[in-house]
């Protein structure tokens, strides 16, 4: 496994960098700000106190909001993709700052401020010179945790369509790919790590001060300097009381804060700052340079969200931008792959896929409708229940509704691929044989001497054993709950007859089953086919006879076969893509 | 007599409210600004010395400053005049207000009422930030600030306004280092690397660093040995000799009080009961509380 992910690495050092660079520009940017606005926060909040209790307890329970939840919340308003995340990122982030700079200038010693203030600092005095250098250390280890956690959080970002190495996490759980998955956790894992060390060795530069102060005060001078003053003060007859005994009226905890000077924080902060804005601009350049040549019009503008508009207002010959988004699963990021591939091919039109969108239709519905997305396959059923809220199964008579009902909403179904995603029964081809199966009526005679095995909540739905066997009179002679990672192996090994399958899983492709035909249409169809929007396709005609070229092209066998070919052949989305639109004749 | 505070009468208007002497007022104080007091010149329609010679304002005047704490009354209308160049202790028990007092001078407390004059001009009026730049402020274990070397801690007043000129700021840090008896060798060190008392006398620099021509003290000494403390008294003394400055001593400790001050102001929940010589303060304890207190040291001094 580890030498299968360096392995992984070094084949696709290109796209992990592209990947690392967005992280860092996507976490670093997040730090900085957050840096930013939870040391004013903190401050804000030491100085007036009674702002404390309410602001802290604000920053505590936006820290409490469960991130998905968070992201969710955001999309309305900032979209799917960076812009989201940095958001999201700052907000979690200001708890650890805020908490840190207050507590670091709340727990100074009150002697301290008054006598700053006797002697007469004024309040910025006071601030500058003595709390903020005071707090230091403790804001610091507030900046390296925040920075770590940030860092690790980022990994998330790629669920709403950011980038980062959570891209290569998420896609190698969707696509069963675990090295992948393992890459790019250890590289956020390196990354975080570097970042700790980075800010433990600015930390350690700015105590170079004290470090030099103590060096000079070891014991020799100190003795000597005690003899000096006991030769000079005759009156004294006995010397001073040692230098190495600590004084017991200095707070313990300060002892370790001697050497912050104010000008050090200054200047440490604003070197802080600007590497940390300098190095999220670097990556960004770097990842927009990587992903479209000299495609992004504006730094700021092609990293913070997808705003087509933006990008469809080109300077450099092409023709516009599409902004495709797929839905995490295997399937959906080889068509992603090659809708990129096809326009690509035939039009001036760039395409930009957000591969695997975390939560899928729900997250990537309001984007689409917002303009962040332009195109995405979507599923007829799921469009039905999900998007249109019908309580009623879909089939395909209702077809013409759907569009219509989309239309409403500026959006279109244009290019059906021709494959349903739906869910069947399989059997293995011997059965099929033995018994004559080919459709669930033929299943139904002879249910009473099989079994069945699928998720455990089949069993409960409605539109699952229940409904199937009121549908159908279908009433098994065993039924097993098993995970949906064993159950092929369970029905290839004899251990149940029928499984619950869906109809482009990937092991379909290899293993000798027989799909059964749902005859009485119990489940509704999920045929796959692409949502546009409609002024997309008004704006850019040339998109609408690419879209079309895939009508009807890919069976479900096909798909299922591309699936296995990702999945269990561990083969890159693209380059299945690819390859069956050359075997089309499409390239 | 002339010396005791004023008889507690402020409620009233237009009545005397310091003692003939104190109110020996100059129509023009150092600064130019007024009269101090207008009830006060009431008093004494004209000064005694006309023209010629004005008779300096006192550093210190309390009039009828009265200060609450919730139910805890920290002054009690305490009016009292407080010489140029005067070493004055304040003695009393804890909690009696000597702190309250002494940080009235600052303007860290607001008095509830009547007013504190620094200089013949009120506290009140004038911006607090200069007014305690200009006052020195050494208190209780002389609290140094852990993140600076002793000298940018004996700098940081000089640094709060006249940050550019350091080589004035220098040179007047190996000064007072010298007259507090430190070695310039320890400039470089940090608070923590110091025994307690080169701490303190840290701490004394500290305050008189910007040259003030008044000293506040709160307890500077209590947290040092005896011996230590003896010559860091030694040392306060020839400051005050060197310097001729006002210096108000908040102390808990009679010897300390009687032995330092050469005015001793004896403080009993919130009032001042007496404020005189040690010796007269030996001699004729103006209250119960001041006789108990004396009373060990009256012993001694009437062997001596």
């Amino acid at each position: 496994m580890i030498s299968d992910m360096f392995s992984l690495l070094a084949s696709r050092s290109g796209w992990f960098g592209e990947l690392l660079a967005q992280h860092m520009a996507i976490s670093f940017l997040s730090i900085a700000l957050a840096g930013a606005i939870g040391l004013s926060l903190g401050i804000g909040i030491a100085v007036w106190r009674r702002g404390a209790r309410p602001v802290l307890a604000l920053v505590n329970f936006v820290y409490t909001i469960p991130s998905i939840a968070l992201f969710g919340f955001l999309i309305p308003v900032t979209g799917v993709g960076n812009a989201t995340a940095v958001v999201a990122l700052t907000v979690y982030a200001l708890l650890p700052m805020v908490r840190n700079t207050y507590t670091g200038i709340a727990n100074i010693d009150l002697r301290l401020v008054e006598a700053a203030r006797g002697m007469g600092a004024t309040e910025r005095q006071l601030l500058y010179r003595v709390e903020l250098p005071l707090a230091a250390p403790v804001v610091m280890s507030g900046i390296r945790n925040m920075a770590t956690m940030t860092i690790a959080l980022a990994g998330i970002a790629s669920f709403i369509g950011a980038g980062g190495l959570g891209v290569a996490i998420y896609r190698g759980i969707t696509t069963n790919n675990l090295a992948m998955t393992l890459a790019g956790s250890v590289l956020i894992a390196a990354l975080a790590i570097a970042v700790d060390a980075l800010l433990g060795l600015a930390e350690k530069r700015l105590r170079r001060t004290f470090a030099a102060g103590a060096a000079s005060a070891g014991p020799g001078t100190a003795a000597s300097a005690a003899a000096g003053a006991r030769a000079r003060r005759k009156r004294t007859k006995r010397p001073v009381p040692s230098p190495s005994s600590p004084a017991a009226h200095t707070h313990p905890a300060l002892g370790r804060v001697r050497s912050w000077s104010r000008r050090g924080i200054v200047v440490a902060g604003a070197v802080a700052a600007v590497a940390a804005f300098a190095a999220g601009a670097a990556a960004l350049m770097r990842a927009e340079a990587l992903r479209s040549e000299g495609g992004a019009g504006g730094v700021l503008g092609g990293f913070l969200g997808y705003a087509p508009n933006a990008g469809s207002g080109t300077s450099d010959g092409s023709a516009g931008t599409i902004h495709v988004a797929t839905k995490p699963m295997t399937e959906q990021y080889v068509l992603g792959e090659m809708l990129k591939a096809l326009v690509e091919q035939h039009t001036n039109l760039a395409v930009e896929v957000t591969q695997g969108v975390g939560g899928g239709v729900a997250n990537i519905q309001p984007a689409l409708e917002k303009g962040d997305f332009d195109l995405y396959p979507e599923y007829t059923g799921t469009g039905w229940n999900a998007v249109l809220k019908h309580e009623s199964a879909y089939d395909e008579s209702q077809f013409d509704a759907l569009r219509s009902q989309y239309e409403e909403l500026g959006l279109t179904w244009v290019g059906m691929y021709g494959f349903n995603n739906t869910y069947s029964l399989a059997v293995r081809s011997d059965t099929a044989y033995r018994l004559d199966l080919s459709t669930y009526s033929d299943l139904a005679r002879v249910a009473d001497q099989l079994s069945l095995g699928a998720e455990p909540d089949f069993f409960d739905r409605q539109d699952g054993y229940p409904g199937l066997s009121q549908a159908y009179s279908m009433e098994f002679a065993r039924t097993m709950d098993m995970d949906i990672g064993l159950k092929y192996q369970a029905l290839l090994g004899g251990q149940v007859d029928v499984i619950v399958v869906f109809t482009t899983d990937g092991q379909l492709a290899e293993s000798d089953v027989a799909v059964l035909e749902d005859d009485q249409g119990f489940y509704p169809s999920y045929r796959c086919g692409n949502v546009v929007r409609l002024d997309t396709l008004q704006e850019h005609p040339e998109l609408r006879p690419e879209l079309e070229k895939l009508e009807g092209a890919i069976s479900d066998a096909d798909m299922a076969r591309m699936n296995h070919a990702v999945e269990t052949d561990g083969r890159e989305p693209k380059d299945v893509a690819v390859e069956f639109l050359a075997e089309r004749g499409l390239m | 007599m002339e010396n005791m505070p004023a008889p507690a009468t402020c409620g009233a208007v237009g009545t005397t409210v310091a003692p003939a002497a104190a109110v020996a007022a100059t129509p023009t104080s150092a600064d130019g600004a007024p009269a101090p007091a207008a009830t006060a010149s009431a008093a004494a329609p004209t000064p005694a010395a006309d023209a010629a010679t004005p008779a300096p304002a006192p550093a210190i005047q309390f009039e009828c400053a009265c200060k609450r704490f919730g139910d805890t009354v920290a002054l009690d209308d305490v009016s009292l005049s407080i010489e140029r160049g005067t070493f004055a202790t304040i003695i009393g028990s804890s909690g009696c207000g000597k702190t309250t007092l002494l940080k009235t001078v600052n303007a860290l407390v607001t008095p509830d009422g009547g007013r504190v004059l620094v200089n013949g001009r009120d506290v009140m009026q004038a911006d607090p930030i200069q007014l305690r730049r200009s006052i020195g402020y050494a208190i209780q274990g002389s609290v140094l600030f852990p993140h600076l070397t002793v000298e940018r801690n004996i700098a940081f007043v000089p640094s709060l306004f006249n940050r550019k000129d350091t080589r004035r700021t220098t040179a007047a840090v190996e000064k007072w280092m010298e007259i507090v008896g430190l070695p310039p060798s320890l400039k470089g060190r940090y608070p923590a690397e110091l025994s307690g008392g080169q701490q303190q006398r840290v701490g004394i620099a500290r305050a008189l660093a910007a040259s003030p021509d008044i000293l506040l003290m709160d307890e500077p000494f209590s947290a040092v040995d005896e011996i230590t403390r003896a010559a860091l008294q030694d040392e306060i003394r020839a400051v005050h000799e060197r310097t001729g400055i006002t210096i108000l001593f908040v102390t808990h400790d009679i010897d300390e009080a009687l032995g330092l001050g050469e005015r001793v102001l004896v403080m009993e929940a919130g009032r001042v009961v007496q404020y005189a010589p040690p010796r007269e303060v030996l001699a004729h304890p103006a209250t119960p509380f001041a006789t108990r207190l004396v009373a060990r040291k009256q012993r001694v001094y009437a062997r001596g």
